[in-house]
Protein backbone atom coordinates (compact mmCIF):
# COMPACT_ATOMS: atom_id res chain seq x y z
CA UNK A 1 0.00 0.00 0.00
CA UNK A 2 1.40 3.51 -0.50
CA UNK A 3 2.61 4.89 2.59
CA UNK A 4 0.19 8.50 1.97
CA UNK A 5 -2.71 6.05 1.73
CA UNK A 6 -1.27 3.89 4.61
CA UNK A 7 -1.04 7.41 6.65
CA UNK A 8 -4.34 8.81 5.60
CA UNK A 9 -6.28 5.51 7.04
CA UNK A 10 -4.86 5.32 10.08
CA UNK A 11 -5.36 8.93 11.16
CA UNK A 12 -8.91 8.02 10.03
CA UNK A 13 -9.39 5.10 12.49
CA UNK A 14 -7.34 7.56 15.56
CA UNK A 15 -10.37 10.05 14.70
CA UNK A 16 -13.13 7.55 15.51
CA UNK A 17 -11.25 6.34 18.38
CA UNK A 18 -11.05 10.17 20.19
CA UNK A 19 -14.72 10.97 18.98
CA UNK A 20 -15.93 13.43 21.74
CA UNK A 21 -18.26 11.68 24.59
CA UNK A 22 -21.20 13.36 23.33
CA UNK A 23 -21.04 11.28 20.20
CA UNK A 24 -21.21 7.94 22.10
CA UNK A 25 -23.72 9.36 24.21
CA UNK A 26 -27.04 7.12 22.57
CA UNK A 27 -30.48 8.05 22.07
CA UNK A 28 -33.09 4.90 23.18
CA UNK A 29 -35.94 6.83 21.23
CA UNK A 30 -34.00 6.30 17.95
CA UNK A 31 -31.90 3.25 18.72
CA UNK A 32 -35.05 1.19 20.14
CA UNK A 33 -38.08 2.38 19.16
CA UNK A 34 -40.46 -0.14 20.59
CA UNK A 35 -39.17 -0.33 24.05
CA UNK A 36 -41.56 3.22 23.91
CA UNK A 37 -44.44 1.67 22.29
CA UNK A 38 -44.47 -1.59 24.68
CA UNK A 39 -47.66 -1.81 26.69
CA UNK A 40 -46.88 -3.93 29.26
CA UNK A 41 -43.29 -3.48 31.68
CA UNK A 42 -42.02 -7.19 30.61
CA UNK A 43 -42.45 -6.02 26.94
CA UNK A 44 -41.20 -3.24 27.45
CA UNK A 45 -38.09 -4.25 29.17
CA UNK A 46 -37.66 -7.67 26.55
CA UNK A 47 -37.50 -5.08 23.64
CA UNK A 48 -34.78 -2.68 25.71
CA UNK A 49 -32.81 -5.56 27.19
CA UNK A 50 -34.04 -8.89 25.43
CA UNK A 51 -34.98 -10.73 28.32
CA UNK A 52 -36.97 -9.94 31.30
CA UNK A 53 -34.48 -12.29 33.86
CA UNK A 54 -33.76 -9.76 36.42
CA UNK A 55 -31.66 -9.93 39.92
CA UNK A 56 -33.96 -8.28 42.37
CA UNK A 57 -30.62 -6.83 44.16
CA UNK A 58 -28.41 -3.73 44.38
CA UNK A 59 -31.08 -1.35 43.29
CA UNK A 60 -32.60 1.45 45.76
CA UNK A 61 -36.10 2.56 44.80
CA UNK A 62 -37.94 5.13 46.44
CA UNK A 63 -41.67 6.64 45.97
CA UNK A 64 -44.34 7.14 48.19
CA UNK A 65 -46.76 4.69 49.27
CA UNK A 66 -49.45 7.08 48.17
CA UNK A 67 -48.49 9.50 45.82
CA UNK A 68 -51.58 12.44 46.19
CA UNK A 69 -50.89 14.17 42.92
CA UNK A 70 -50.55 11.43 39.74
CA UNK A 71 -49.15 14.30 37.55
CA UNK A 72 -46.12 14.32 39.25
CA UNK A 73 -45.10 11.07 41.47
CA UNK A 74 -41.22 11.77 43.11
CA UNK A 75 -39.31 8.99 42.09
CA UNK A 76 -35.81 8.17 43.59
CA UNK A 77 -33.51 5.25 42.56
CA UNK A 78 -29.69 4.64 42.39
CA UNK A 79 -27.23 2.04 42.64
CA UNK A 80 -23.48 0.99 43.00
CA UNK A 81 -23.41 -1.38 40.53
CA UNK A 82 -21.28 -0.35 37.67
CA UNK A 83 -23.77 0.39 34.99
CA UNK A 84 -24.42 0.59 31.16
CA UNK A 85 -28.29 2.05 30.89
CA UNK A 86 -30.88 2.28 33.85
CA UNK A 87 -34.41 2.45 32.72
CA UNK A 88 -37.56 3.36 34.43
CA UNK A 89 -41.34 1.65 33.83
CA UNK A 90 -44.13 1.36 35.23
CA UNK A 91 -47.98 -0.18 34.45
CA UNK A 92 -50.28 2.96 35.35
CA UNK A 93 -49.74 4.37 31.75
CA UNK A 94 -51.11 3.15 27.94
CA UNK A 95 -47.56 2.63 27.45
CA UNK A 96 -44.99 1.34 29.93
CA UNK A 97 -41.45 3.08 29.96
CA UNK A 98 -40.59 5.94 31.18
CA UNK A 99 -37.21 6.69 30.48
CA UNK A 100 -33.75 5.50 29.80
CA UNK A 101 -30.48 6.86 31.17
CA UNK A 102 -27.48 6.22 29.21
CA UNK A 103 -24.57 6.22 31.90
CA UNK A 104 -21.43 7.45 31.23
CA UNK A 105 -17.63 7.65 33.34
CA UNK A 106 -18.65 10.84 35.30
CA UNK A 107 -22.28 9.73 36.04
CA UNK A 108 -22.80 9.09 39.75
CA UNK A 109 -25.91 6.59 39.53
CA UNK A 110 -28.22 8.18 41.98
CA UNK A 111 -31.43 10.26 40.03
CA UNK A 112 -34.50 11.85 40.76
CA UNK A 113 -37.31 12.37 38.50
CA UNK A 114 -41.36 12.91 38.93
CA UNK A 115 -43.45 11.09 36.76
CA UNK A 116 -47.20 11.01 35.61
CA UNK A 117 -48.89 7.77 36.72
CA UNK A 118 -53.03 7.18 35.48
CA UNK A 119 -53.53 5.40 38.09
CA UNK A 120 -52.43 3.38 41.39
CA UNK A 121 -49.87 0.97 40.04
CA UNK A 122 -46.25 -0.66 40.04
CA UNK A 123 -42.73 1.10 39.20
CA UNK A 124 -39.99 -0.74 38.09
CA UNK A 125 -36.38 0.27 37.82
CA UNK A 126 -33.62 -1.95 35.72
CA UNK A 127 -30.23 -1.30 36.33
CA UNK A 128 -28.32 -2.71 33.57
CA UNK A 129 -24.84 -3.81 34.82
CA UNK A 130 -21.24 -3.68 32.88
CA UNK A 131 -20.96 -7.52 34.36
CA UNK A 132 -24.01 -7.91 31.60
CA UNK A 133 -26.51 -8.82 34.24
CA UNK A 134 -30.27 -6.92 34.75
CA UNK A 135 -30.49 -5.63 38.33
CA UNK A 136 -34.03 -4.26 39.32
CA UNK A 137 -36.17 -3.11 41.66
CA UNK A 138 -39.66 -2.54 41.97
CA UNK A 139 -42.20 -0.72 44.00
CA UNK A 140 -46.23 -0.66 44.01
CA UNK A 141 -48.09 2.44 44.99
CA UNK A 142 -51.55 4.22 45.34
CA UNK A 143 -52.49 7.21 43.25
CA UNK A 144 -54.75 9.65 44.76
CA UNK A 145 -55.81 11.35 41.20
CA UNK A 146 -54.74 9.77 38.26
CA UNK A 147 -52.12 11.64 36.36
CA UNK A 148 -52.44 10.87 32.56
CA UNK A 149 -55.13 12.98 31.72
CA UNK A 150 -54.01 15.98 34.29
CA UNK B 1 -34.29 29.76 27.43
CA UNK B 2 -36.02 26.22 28.23
CA UNK B 3 -34.22 25.69 31.46
CA UNK B 4 -32.78 26.60 34.42
CA UNK B 5 -29.94 24.44 35.68
CA UNK B 6 -28.55 24.37 39.75
CA UNK B 7 -25.04 22.80 39.93
CA UNK B 8 -23.26 22.34 43.57
CA UNK B 9 -19.99 20.98 44.74
CA UNK B 10 -19.88 18.95 47.57
CA UNK B 11 -17.55 16.17 49.01
CA UNK B 12 -16.32 15.57 45.01
CA UNK B 13 -19.52 15.23 43.93
CA UNK B 14 -21.60 17.64 42.10
CA UNK B 15 -25.13 17.72 42.38
CA UNK B 16 -27.26 19.00 39.76
CA UNK B 17 -31.18 19.90 39.63
CA UNK B 18 -32.57 21.26 36.87
CA UNK B 19 -35.88 22.55 35.32
CA UNK B 20 -36.83 22.27 32.01
CA UNK B 21 -40.41 24.21 30.72
CA UNK B 22 -42.63 22.35 28.61
CA UNK B 23 -45.77 21.10 28.70
CA UNK B 24 -45.30 17.27 28.06
CA UNK B 25 -48.85 16.51 26.45
CA UNK B 26 -49.27 12.99 26.42
CA UNK B 27 -51.01 11.54 22.98
CA UNK B 28 -54.22 10.92 25.29
CA UNK B 29 -54.12 14.66 26.24
CA UNK B 30 -53.58 15.99 22.98
CA UNK B 31 -56.38 14.22 22.03
CA UNK B 32 -58.75 15.14 24.33
CA UNK B 33 -58.10 18.85 24.19
CA UNK B 34 -57.68 19.11 20.18
CA UNK B 35 -58.63 15.80 18.79
CA UNK B 36 -55.28 15.21 17.10
CA UNK B 37 -53.28 12.37 19.11
CA UNK B 38 -50.41 14.20 16.58
CA UNK B 39 -50.57 17.29 18.83
CA UNK B 40 -48.56 15.38 21.43
CA UNK B 41 -45.36 17.04 22.63
CA UNK B 42 -42.56 16.11 24.95
CA UNK B 43 -39.18 16.24 25.81
CA UNK B 44 -37.62 12.80 23.69
CA UNK B 45 -33.58 13.50 25.21
CA UNK B 46 -32.14 15.73 27.25
CA UNK B 47 -28.11 15.65 28.21
CA UNK B 48 -25.64 17.59 30.24
CA UNK B 49 -22.29 18.54 29.18
CA UNK B 50 -19.13 20.21 30.67
CA UNK B 51 -18.31 23.27 28.89
CA UNK B 52 -14.44 22.55 30.36
CA UNK B 53 -14.03 19.33 28.42
CA UNK B 54 -17.31 18.63 26.35
CA UNK B 55 -17.78 15.79 28.32
CA UNK B 56 -21.36 13.89 28.72
CA UNK B 57 -22.44 13.80 32.42
CA UNK B 58 -26.22 12.93 31.96
CA UNK B 59 -27.62 11.21 28.91
CA UNK B 60 -31.87 10.45 29.33
CA UNK B 61 -34.12 9.22 26.81
CA UNK B 62 -37.41 10.37 27.54
CA UNK B 63 -41.30 9.79 27.37
CA UNK B 64 -44.74 11.53 28.06
CA UNK B 65 -44.47 10.17 31.09
CA UNK B 66 -42.33 12.60 32.89
CA UNK B 67 -44.66 15.25 34.43
CA UNK B 68 -45.27 18.85 33.07
CA UNK B 69 -42.30 21.37 33.24
CA UNK B 70 -40.13 18.36 34.15
CA UNK B 71 -37.29 18.01 36.84
CA UNK B 72 -34.17 16.02 36.28
CA UNK B 73 -31.75 15.61 39.63
CA UNK B 74 -28.34 13.72 39.12
CA UNK B 75 -24.70 13.55 40.40
CA UNK B 76 -21.42 12.99 38.74
CA UNK B 77 -17.68 13.56 39.66
CA UNK B 78 -14.74 15.29 37.95
CA UNK B 79 -15.70 18.91 37.46
CA UNK B 80 -14.31 22.05 39.51
CA UNK B 81 -16.03 25.17 41.21
CA UNK B 82 -16.35 27.63 38.48
CA UNK B 83 -17.14 25.29 35.35
CA UNK B 84 -20.62 24.78 33.94
CA UNK B 85 -23.07 22.15 33.06
CA UNK B 86 -24.77 22.75 29.78
CA UNK B 87 -28.19 21.04 29.21
CA UNK B 88 -29.79 20.65 25.89
CA UNK B 89 -33.05 18.77 25.73
CA UNK B 90 -35.02 18.08 22.09
CA UNK B 91 -38.96 17.25 22.03
CA UNK B 92 -40.46 14.97 19.91
CA UNK B 93 -41.49 18.12 17.23
CA UNK B 94 -37.67 18.73 17.09
CA UNK B 95 -37.54 21.52 19.18
CA UNK B 96 -34.64 22.31 21.23
CA UNK B 97 -34.03 24.28 24.66
CA UNK B 98 -31.17 25.05 26.38
CA UNK B 99 -29.64 25.95 29.99
CA UNK B 100 -26.44 25.82 32.07
CA UNK B 101 -25.54 26.13 35.53
CA UNK B 102 -22.23 26.89 36.94
CA UNK B 103 -21.05 24.61 39.25
CA UNK B 104 -20.55 26.20 43.05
Amino acid sequence: MERRKFLSLTLGALALAVAPASVRAEDYRKLKPTVWSAHTVNDAIKNMYGTTTTIEEGVKLSAPKVASNGGAVPVTFSTKIPAKTIAVFQDANPEAAVCVYSIGKHDVTEYSIKIKMGKSGTITVVVEGLDGKLYSAKQTLDVALGGCEG
Amino acid sequence: MGMKVKAKLKNGVINVKAMAKHAMTTYNQAEKKTGDRENANFITHISATLKSSGDTVFDMSTSQFLSKNPIFKFKFKGAEKGDYVLMTWTDRKGKTGKGKGKIK
